[in-house]
């Protein structure tokens, strides 16, 4: 990984200053993980932006239709699978700080807790299109399921990717191939966790609360 | 399961940041229980979720150390969403 040394103040400082300043201020110029990713999440975020405004825009000319049939969502689901995805997030920090610090084991289990918590999200969002379909709602219903049904399983689809990534990951960790120095693809696979994470944090309140 | 700690010195404020996460989804949640509608209540959850998101980007995806222009594209991205959206309800 490149460095760029940032250097705030040279003026007023001595050499053994100067020294402890630089090391300080030494900042990363990339994100965590592959720069690949991070092109990707930027891809992802745009698609998901242009979603969001066409929910949004589309409500706009259907208030009515949007805020009786918002109603007929199951809020509470939503808001666990934000926490579950929130905790979820939170067990990758932890999972990336372990093998930074060399915590082989500790990697490995903080990532199955993330797994089980993305396994819940989709439990939870698999119970809810059930409810749906039991109903005879589909694609054609009306103009709200149509956004929401392709919006949350478009999202759903990004959480089932971000699955098997951290599921690669856990045996790759699981088998010793990251170490304190080398764990790029933890950090790369965290990467896009915490993007699938984030839009989520969006999708929620715009989908299921916001009316 | 058994996961040991680590002394990782930037893991405590992460796990605040998660705390804080946990909270403010639930004053949403509690927004839309109570009833709440409206162009405010849309702009104080719209609020929330990217202040949310950006909590996300800083801490979690560890923006918040990287130098250049990374933070502040994920900033006006939120602020564009939020705005394109705002304007819609």
């Amino acid at each position: 990984m490149r460095y760029r040394v940032q250097i705030l103040c040279t003026s007023c400082s001595t050499p053994a200053m100067d020294s402890a300043a630089n090391s300080a201020l030494v900042r990363p110029t990339h994100p965590p993980g592959d720069l690949a990713i991070w092109f990707f999440i930027l891809a992802e975020l745009l698609v998901f932006a242009v979603f969001f405004l066409a929910y949004a825009w589309t409500r706009h000319a259907n208030v009515e239709l949007f805020d009786e049939f918002q109603l007929t969502l199951d809020r509470r689901a939503g808001v666990i699978n934000t926490l579950a995805l929130l905790t979820s997030s939170y067990a990758v920090v932890r999972a990336v700080a372990a093998i930074r610090s060399d915590l082989r084991r500790a990697c490995v289990g903080w990532l199955l807790v993330a797994l089980m918590l993305g396994g819940v999200f989709l439990l939870v969002k698999l119970l809810e299109y059930q409810h749906h379909f039991e109903l005879g709602i589909n694609l054609r219903t009306n103009i709200f399921y149509m956004f929401y049904l392709s919006l949350t399983f478009f999202h759903f689809m990004h959480v089932v990717m971000g699955m098997i990534i951290l599921i690669a990951i856990t045996f790759k960790a699981r088998r010793g191939a990251y170490s304190p120095t080398q764990h790029t693809g933890v950090e790369t696979g965290a990467s896009y966790w915490h993007m699938v994470d984030l839009v989520w944090l969006i999708l929620f309140p715009l989908v299921y609360v916001m009316r | 399961m058994h996961v040991r700690q680590t002394s990782n010195p930037l893991l405590k404020p992460c796990s605040w940041v998660w705390l804080l996460l946990l909270g403010l989804t639930l004053v949403t949640f509690s927004l839309g229980e109570l009833g709440f509608d409206g162009r405010g209540t849309a702009a104080v959850v719209l609020g929330i979720a990217a202040l949310k998101a950006q909590l996300v980007a800083d801490h979690f995806m560890g923006l918040r150390a990287v130098a250049g222009f990374w933070r502040p594209l994920i900033f006006i991205y939120l602020v564009l969403v939020a705005v394109g959206i705002g304007l819609a309800f």
